[in-house]
């Protein structure tokens, strides 16, 4: 990455190594990180992936909405005797394309469709959450240094600690009291979400924390930093001006790789009953149900997994390309 | 389906633990078993062992604390004898009549029902060598007494009916053998002359034996190894095997071997207790699914294999084939109901509007379909003496959501109704509830859906809790409605109040139902002279419930079992709870 202040860059000779061809040309390191990403195939299939889900997953509101996608509808009389789907290839069909579930016979695909949406939504609103507490607790406490340092380092070791898990699980009633008691959140769906959001973010922001403090530590001895102090720039000034233009590309890998840890986090916590419920078909409701039908409805067990899975996966891949990209000496 | 898979995994438990927990045994059914069963109590080969495959942790293996359907079912028929039992056969008028066990006959009432009698058999012995006493019976019955050290358990039947004066500050005068007071009191009501118990009630209980052989609160128990709660895994047996090691361990199990002091002379072995395997190893899952892979393959040991686990929906498509000739389906003591709020939903026209728009096929579909459940029109089993289909309920079993609007478009309530459906949360009952949601919005309902978890029952008996509608199921205590509908219904016995006179917990009357002619009808019913004007008067009280909407029946569940290849005398009847019965049963070696 990039340590280098913006005012400085003009100036500098550009690295051979990541210039290509034509030595002559100057090229930001934005641009030699592009170029790089660009290379890189792996991860531009994962891009695409993840702008795939992601278009789907706002799209999906509007489809139910217009009657495209209908996840609520129960449709029995395409179940057999067993009541699993009728008729051959798990009974897939051009209204059905995945099938229907098992008992009720809702849609598949709409149910996983809209679970997109909902798993995208609580995992990007706990990413941001946690990215932000984590960046502004890290900069603190790595610039300030000190009591201040020290204080919030026992903080990041306290949550740690946490056995996060249990707590959850033991907490979940009573934080969700306290969100529809306390704070008059209708109760229901949005409570349950805004509940894993908020445990997922506030118990995510520690390693984003130990790592930006990092970078301000070795940062904050920087020439460009020591001008910055002997001009009389206010602390803010030095905070969101010289040091934060420098962390945006940690930021950008953290928040990539928190996208895939919190969905599968909130597929294990829907699987144990601690995120938002049914009805509401989450991608971890779905799945909850569908790992019954291992043998019983191949296609039903298989397409939530593998839909988790390829998110999950995706994101991985593109959080390691962007690193990559944005700090080729970094050690993997 | 209920799957009662344990609380772990799914949080989903709670469907299941109500058959399993709140409704313990007797109860019957009136479809004989089909499939794969071979018949009444031809004799089996003696020898092999049995596998037994479990998929939840008992609660205890001490008698006095036992209520789990299943477990009441298979202890009686291979550890814990009483004084009367329930002879396996598939007539369930047979099986749910109880013969001589541990007594001489089935007892003796004198004074209208309110004194019982029995005579112990000689050459009774506990697996230590010891006789079986009168003494040892009258120690059991005392144990019901100590419930705040032996919690769980169905001692409340004994601990209610023995003539021994109340408390003024609560409970009984008599405060169990560990504390001792009011011991006198209790040596009263329970006497001993020799072989000869005698019981004295403060009221009549016509169907004492029946309670006899279906609870184990009246069984037997040695004083010398009572430890209290430490007592809670020890096995001292007196049936036809013993506990290697005497002691059940809670998470594996424990192998039950012959106990040698075990004499079939006293016992009828043809009606009770083949004994056929020399052995049963019992072995703990904590979900169906492994225990129904092994039964699926049936290799090797598996073979001589059976589960208490239900096959779960997602299994039906392997049944088939060769191993569909090793099910059976049976109708199982089981219902399972709604019960409307009575305090939320005031309107009767509304509650009947529920009542017609509710999508029974549907919910059961939902469910796993008929090898699932049957459509229920009352919330008496049809096993069960004083059922009948209640002309409220047995309408359509679809819904007729057009029939229902009409009844809310005349009891004036703006539309949609806002209603709210409280159900304990697994996956089978997430689909459930869809199915009913459906058909009440059809209807002109607005249904809001209300999943809990592991607190379902502490939130359901609350007064003043905000739900509608909420989901329920109940299996008798023993063959009589007498241990259906008071227990259900009659608030006096199920409200618990504070010193203000405030209702604070609803017990099991989920829906604050309170009538007077009902519980008038049950009084009537409990003092009744004979068991037929009691089951007459208790029809005429499920009659009341019915017309006051106080439930809605849903279904009674169907027992699907999968048992291994090397099995003899498959049976699920009456007396095993619908549950595979230990008692003929038998394995190829």
């Amino acid at each position: 990455m990039t340590v280098t202040p913006a005012n400085q860059l003009e100036e500098r000779t550009p690295d051979p190594k990541g210039a290509g061809p034509t030595a002559i040309t100057s090229n930001s390191p934005t641009a030699l990180a592009f170029a790089r990403f660009r290379k890189d195939k792996k991860s531009w299939v994962a891009l695409v992936v993840v702008v795939v889900y992601i278009s789907a997953g706002i799209a999906a509101p509007f489809l139910v909405m217009f009657g495209v996608l209908d996840p609520q509808t129960a449709n029995q009389d395409l179940l057999n005797a067993n009541t699993l789907p009728a008729g051959d290839f798990w009974g897939i069909s051009w209204t059905h394309p995945l099938g229907v579930e098992p008992g009720v016979g809702r849609d598949v695909l709409s149910r996983i469709w809209l679970g997109i949406t909902y798993s995208l939504a609580v995992s990007l609103a706990a990413a941001f959450i946690a990215v932000f507490v984590g960046v502004a607790l890290g900069i603190i406490a790595g610039f300030a240094g000190g009591w201040t340092d020290a204080i919030i380092g026992r903080v990041i070791d306290l949550v740690l600690a946490f056995p996060q898990t249990l707590l959850l699980l033991a907490a979940a009633p009573v934080g969700l009291a306290i969100l529809t008691e306390q704070l008059h959140v209708p109760d229901g769906a949005l409570a349950q979400g805004m509940f894993v959001v908020l445990v997922l973010g506030l118990f995510g922001w520690t390693g984003t924390a130990r790592l930006i403090r990092g970078q301000v530590l070795s940062l904050r001895e920087r020439e460009f930093v020591d001008a910055a102090r002997l001009f009389g720039a206010s602390r803010r000034r030095i905070w969101f001006k010289e040091l934060l233009p420098n962390l945006w590309a940690p930021v950008l890998v953290t928040f990539t790789l928190y996208m895939p840890a919190f969905i599968s986090a909130e597929a294990a916590l829907a699987y144990l009953g601690v995120s938002v419920r049914p009805p509401t078909p989450t991608l971890g409701n779905v799945l909850k149900d569908s790992i019954q039908y291992a043998s019983g409805d191949f296609l039903y067990f298989f397409a939530p997994a593998f839909m988790i899975a390829l998110i999950v996966v995706s994101f991985n891949l593109l959080g390691d390309g962007l690193r990559d990209a944005l700090d080729p000496k970094g050690d993997r | 389906m209920a799957k009662m898979r344990k609380r772990m995994v799914a949080l989903s438990a709670v469907a299941a633990m109500t058959a399993a927990v709140l409704a313990a045994c007797g109860g019957g059914s009136d479809n004989p078993p089909s499939g794969g069963s071979t018949g009444d109590g031809e004799a089996s080969a003696k020898g092999g062992t049995l596998q037994y495959l479990q998929h939840f942790p008992f609660e205890s293996t001490d008698p006095q604390r036992i209520y789990y359907g299943v477990e009441l079912a298979n202890f009686r028929r291979t550890l814990y004898r009483s004084l009367v039992a329930f002879p396996f056969d598939n007539d369930p008028d047979v099986a749910n009549t109880p013969v001589p066990d541990l007594a001489t006959d089935t007892g003796t009432s004198t004074e209208g029902g309110k004194v019982w009698s029995f005579t112990l058999k000689d050459g009774i012995k506990w697996e230590d060598g010891s006789d079986i006493t009168c003494e040892d019976f009258k120690y059991g019955a005392s144990r019901a007494f100590a419930d705040d050290v032996l919690t769980g358990g169905a001692g409340f039947y004994i601990k209610g009916y023995l003539d021994i004066p109340a408390d003024p500050k609560g409970g009984s005068m008599y405060k169990g053998p560990y504390r001792g007071d009011g011991q006198e009191l209790f040596d009263k009501a329970v006497t001993c002359d020799g072989k000869t118990i005698t019981y004295n009630f403060n009221k009549p209980w016509p169907d004492f034996p029946l309670s006899v052989a279906s609870l184990m609160a009246t069984d037997p128990y040695k004083e010398s190894i009572d430890k209290g709660d430490r007592s809670k895994w020890v096995v001292m047996s007196n049936g036809p095997y013993k506990v290697d090691g005497g002691t059940w361990d809670v998470n594996k199990g424990a192998t039950f071997v012959r106990n040698e002091n075990y004499d079939p002379a006293t016992d009828s072995p043809d009606l009770l207790r083949q004994a056929n395997p020399d052995q049963i190893n019992y072995e703990l899952y904590t979900a169906p699914e492994p225990i129904l892979d092994r039964l699926v393959a049936d290799a090797g040991d598996d073979k001589n294999a059976v589960t208490a686990a239900r096959i779960p929906p997602a299994y039906f498509s392997q049944i088939e084939g060769p191993v569909a000739d090793r099910t059976a389906t049976v109708e199982s003591p089981y219902t399972n109901y709604l019960v409307p709020n009575q305090k939320t939903l005031t309107d009767p026209k509304v509650r009947q509007a529920l009542a017609i728009a509710t999508n029974v096929d549907g919910y059961i579909k939902a469910e796993g379909g008929e090898k699932a459940g049957v459509p229920a029109e009352s919330i008496i089993n049809p096993g069960l003496p004083g059922y009948t289909e209640q002309e409220m309920f047995s309408g359509s079993n679809e819904g007729d959501p057009d029939a229902a609007k009409a009844l809310l478009e005349e009891a004036g309530v703006d539309l949609p109704y806002p209603i709210k459906y409280t159900y304990g949360q697994s996956e089978t009952q997430d689909k459930t509830a869809a199915i009913l949601k459906e058909g009440w919005e059809k209807a002109g309902f607005q249904v809001t859906l209300d999943p809990l978890a592991d607190t379902y029952y502490d939130v359901i008996n609350q007064p003043d809790k905000d739900s509608d509608v909420v989901w329920a199921g109940w299996g008798a205590d023993w063959p009589s409605a007498m241990t259906v509908l008071p227990p259900l219904f009659d608030s006096r016995q199920n409200f618990a109040t504070d010193a203000n006179g405030n209702v604070t917990n609803l017990g099991q009357d989920y829906g604050y139902y309170q009538s007077d002619e009902f519980e008038s009808l049950v009084d009537q019913a409990a003092t009744a002279p004979d068991i037929d004007t009691q089951n007459d008067l208790l029809t005429q009280a499920d009659t009341v419930l019915a017309n006051d909407v106080a439930y809605i029946p849903l279904d009674t569940s169907t027992f699907y079992w999968l048992y291994g290849s090397g099995i003899t005398n498959f049976m699920t009847d009456a007396a095993s709870s619908s549950y595979p019965d230990l008692g003929p049963i038998g394995v190829t070696q």
